[in-house]
């Protein structure tokens, strides 16, 4: 099964992949921002400053779900030891430590007009920022370490601690009182409390964000396998 | 219609400060890792360049990701 992500097999997708996500992006960013930015009607209650959501929370789902999968390809990668797992990490990384910081840049933009302040170390801000932490070491792991194969022990040892904070992250509203409201969508039991005019512009930017975050991530695997294959180009 | 979409009930600044720091820094992330694979798959090409004829036969033959950016970097010329 493994197989199916060999680097070799899968390099000739790779660019197939990114010529087709670089031919819709562009259309499916116009209509997002359409909806986001002009079609969704302001909040009863925040008015305008509402449409901060339709950046923020996609950002700090997929700050979340970033860390969850090298969490998730970390352990594999532990029990099974394909090294082909830890690339994948690596290429996800920068990825999530730039959406934690938009995620905490926009949530702090939206907190002004609505809570009236730029910022409050509470539960689920406090754990963000834990999070972009790890982000950070995960990262300066692969620059510092020269030796790859301790640097992918060292990064999948982080990330497994790590993963202790993305259910504080997540149910931090609902252990402790914070600003936060609690969720509005539960992805797991598909269920949403948001009006479905505000509910599609926020499914829109999230598929263009998911879009940018698998071109991101194909670049830079691609970067990663011509890397070692530079590497051990004498080998061969 | 333009003024309102502006100024947005004076949430206008957060708002668009929002979106523009999301796709700003989102391009400059883009444009990056772009630079970068370019980088390596130029650098890789010249690397390959470099062998014998007959070393670059095999390298070619046994590997697809070196067959790929090869022919790729050739094509770019």
């Amino acid at each position: 099964m493994f197989d199916l992500i060999n680097p070799s097999r899968v390099f000739s997708w790779i660019q197939k992949l990114i010529n087709f996500i670089n031919s819709i992006f562009f259309v499916v960013l116009m209509i997002a921002l359409t909806f986001a930015l002009i079609i969704s009607p302001p909040d009863y209650l925040q008015s305008d400053s509402v449409r901060i959501m339709y950046v923020h929370v996609p950002s700090a789902w997929i700050a979340l779900a970033s860390f969850t999968a090298i969490a998730f390809f970390s352990v594999l990668s532990f029990i099974f030891k394909i090294k082909n797992l830890n690339l994948i990490s690596k290429s996800i990384a920068p990825i999530g430590l730039l959406f934690t910081f938009l995620a905490i840049i926009t949530g702090s933009l939206w907190g002004q007009p609505t809570w009236g302040t730029w910022w409050v170390w509470d539960a689920r801000i406090t754990s963000m920022v834990v999070l972009s932490f790890f982000y950070i070491i995960l990262i300066v792991i692969h620059k510092l370490i020269e030796d790859e194969d301790k640097a992918y022990k060292a990064a999948s040892i982080v990330a497994i601690i790590g993963s202790i904070n993305i259910p504080i992250i997540k149910y931090s509203v609902d252990w402790w009182n914070t600003l936060h409201q609690p969720q509005s969508i539960n992805l797991l039991k598909g269920t949403s409390s948001i009006h479905s005019s505000m509910l599609l512009p926020l499914m829109l930017m999230l598929l263009v964000l998911l879009l940018y975050c698998a071109l991101i991530f194909l670049m830079k695997y691609k970067t990663e396998i011509i890397r070692i294959k530079k590497k051990n180009i004498k080998r061969l | 219609m333009i003024q309102k979409i502006m100024f947005m009930n004076g949430y206008g600044v957060f708002v668009w400060f929002s979106f523009a720091i999301t796709f700003v820094s989102c391009a400059i992330i883009y444009i990056k890792t772009l630079r970068t694979l370019k980088k390596y798959e130029n650098e890789y090409a010249k690397e390959l360049n470099k062998l014998s004829v007959s070393e670059r036969k095999i390298v070619l033959k046994k590997s697809k990701v070196a067959s790929q950016v090869f022919a790729s970097y050739n094509k770019s010329f």
